[in-house]
């Protein structure tokens, strides 16, 4: 439940990682597209009250394509987010991290009125905190999953620093994390550093600063720079 | 072999697809029609085996997240789907969504013993006793009724109203209320059930209240043809919303989950059919049946044909002739 991350094996071969967004940013699209909606409504309204009593015919039909055809056409068109989704950064998907198709799109969105049944939105919010990876019951159904589009921060690059050799063979995971040392090493301060690779003194064999450039120096070697 | 060989071997193959990928989404026609389009799915499962390599061997976070990064938006790209395919939504209502209706015929069955069942025994109720329909409804209501189909009336089966707006509300109310049904039908099968006898007992105590007062006339004329339609999709959408609720209680040999999905991808299709039956029975209801001057003979007629149409597409729509035994 704290880990929303879901692994999910593509035919390559490779992990893609999903990471399902919970309730509290999918209640703020949905509040977008709301007020989206009701504003396109009472736009509309404007030239189609010139219709008279025909024209609310007309508002009757778009009312309806907003209540129900928006969301499938928003997912279908628009690369899986409704308008209120692409603002905060969500997106739908299906189980197999696939664009979402347009019968599972359909399959979710009619069964919104379940979701949204006592009051607003309570059993999609009850199963949206009880379900692992955040779906509410027509996601389940459905089989989709609503992700965050924001990929990861990326990693930051090792500084730069002339290349030294190990004085004495590491395991596989140790150089891991000397590298990974020397990829934070940017967003630390320099006290802290120093903190950090003192603790390796029976390796670098000194103290302070040059612990710091002896290490940047070792992670250097191990990606294979000059 | 280190991390630094390795980027400087394929660095230039990445940074090509990261930007062929980037002008996809700003634009997308142009794009496609470029070299790189070709190329893209070698590109794109080349730089998949690099992730498993570089993940394989320890690279560092520098290269295996700017490769998860290019191998997620590749696999959104590769796998996205088709577009739409219009002739296809001719096929499924011609063909494919008569054969899916009758593959779920035991749900169907059932709600349409839910829906007529409360209304046929309402109807004969009320002739012998017609002081129930008091009890059904409010007085308001039962003279608003009387109102639409008083035979005085210039309009039939609507008080006022032009017929674009009344295909809007009929639209609007009719295909809500069956996208609902379905829907319920999640809850284990009681809001489909719910619905559907609800609705049988209104449809019922108003024919029967009508009828039973003499204002029979007016309100079967009005109600014949687009029944044929609104009756049948109503059956259906709450057939539907059943067969989600009964895979629910009872999944049979699947795990409840794929059960369930599969369940609501047919509730779906069928909900979407039902939609389209009630577009068509919004026409007829506002800008045939409600023309006061039609014949007797031809409006009964042409019902008729309406219901035998209905019934034959349901029957026999999609069935492959030869196929049989």
């Amino acid at each position: 439940m704290l880990d929303t991350v879901r692994e999910i094996e593509t035919p390559e071969g490779v992990s893609l990682r999903l990471r399902a967004a919970g309730p509290l940013p999918r209640a703020q699209a949905w509040t977008i597209d709301l007020v989206v909606r009701l504003v396109v409504l009472a736009v509309a309204m404007m030239p189609l009250s010139l219709f008279g009593i025909g024209g609310r015919g007309l508002a009757m039909l778009l009312m309806f394509a907003l209540t129900w055809a928006y969301w499938v056409v928003c997912e279908l068109w628009l690369d899986g987010q409704s308008l209120g989704k692409k603002a905060l950064g969500l997106r739908v998907v299906n189980a197999d991290g696939t664009p979402v198709t347009w019968l599972p799109s359909v399959t979710r969105n009619l069964l919104r009125v379940v979701d949204a049944l006592p009051g607003v939105y309570g059993v999609g919010l009850a199963s949206t905190l009880i379900d692992a990876h955040a779906r509410r019951l027509g996601d389940i159904v459905a089989g989709t999953l609503v992700v965050h589009v924001k990929e990861w921060a990326a990693g930051q690059q090792v500084p730069a620093a002339p290349a030294l050799p190990l004085p004495l063979p590491l395991a596989a995971e140790e150089q891991a994390v000397l590298v990974d040392y020397a990829e934070r090493a940017g967003q630390l301060t320099l006290s802290r550093q120093e903190e950090l690779a003192n603790l390796l003194e029976p390796l670098t064999g000194c103290r302070d600063t040059a612990a710091v450039s002896r290490l940047l120096g070792y992670a250097n070697g191990l990606l294979g720079r000059p | 072999m280190k991390q630094a060989r390795f980027v400087a071997m394929h660095v230039r193959e990445w940074d090509s697809l990261q930007a062929w990928l980037g002008q996809l989404d700003r634009q997308p026609k142009r794009s496609m029609r470029q070299e790189p389009a070709l190329d893209f799915p070698a590109a794109y499962r080349r730089v998949c085996h690099h992730l498993a390599l570089a993940q394989g061997r320890g690279y560092s976070h520098e290269v295996t997240d700017r490769l998860q990064r290019l191998v997620q938006h590749g696999h959104r790209v590769l796998y996205r789907p088709p577009p739409p395919r219009w002739h296809r939504a001719a096929a499924f209502l011609v063909a494919d969504f008569p054969r899916l209706v009758r593959s779920q015929w035991r749900c169907m069955a059932l709600a349409a013993a839910l829906l007529y069942v409360p209304a046929l025994a309402l109807l004969l109720w009320l002739q012998v006793h017609p002081e129930l329909a008091h009890t059904l409804f409010s007085s308001a209501r039962l003279a608003e009724f009387e109102r639409m189909y008083d035979p005085a009336n210039p309009h039939l089966g609507r008080s006022s109203g032009t017929n674009l707006q009344m295909f809007g509300l009929y639209v609007f109310h009719n295909v809500g209320i069956a996208f609902r049904t379905f829907a319920s039908g999640l809850l284990f099968g009681v809001g489909a059930i719910y619905v559907l006898g609800a609705n049988g007992v209104v449809l019922g105590g108003i024919a029967g209240h009508l009828t039973a007062i003499g204002y029979g006339g007016p309100f079967w004329r009005f109600v014949v043809a687009h029944s044929a339609f609104e009756l049948t999709a109503m059956v259906i959408a709450g057939g539907a919303g059943l067969q989600l609720g009964l895979t629910l209680l009872s999944p049979g040999r699947q795990r409840r989950g794929p059960a369930l999905v599969a369940a609501g991808w047919i509730g779906a299709k069928l909900a979407l059919g039902a939609f389209a039956m009630l577009v068509v029975a919004a026409c007829i209801e506002a800008y045939w049946s409600s023309l006061a001057a039609l014949p007797d003979p031809l409006r009964f007629g042409s019902a008729a044909l309406l219901w035998r149409l209905v019934l034959a597409w349901l029957g026999f729509g999609g069935k492959v002739a030869g196929h049989g035994a």
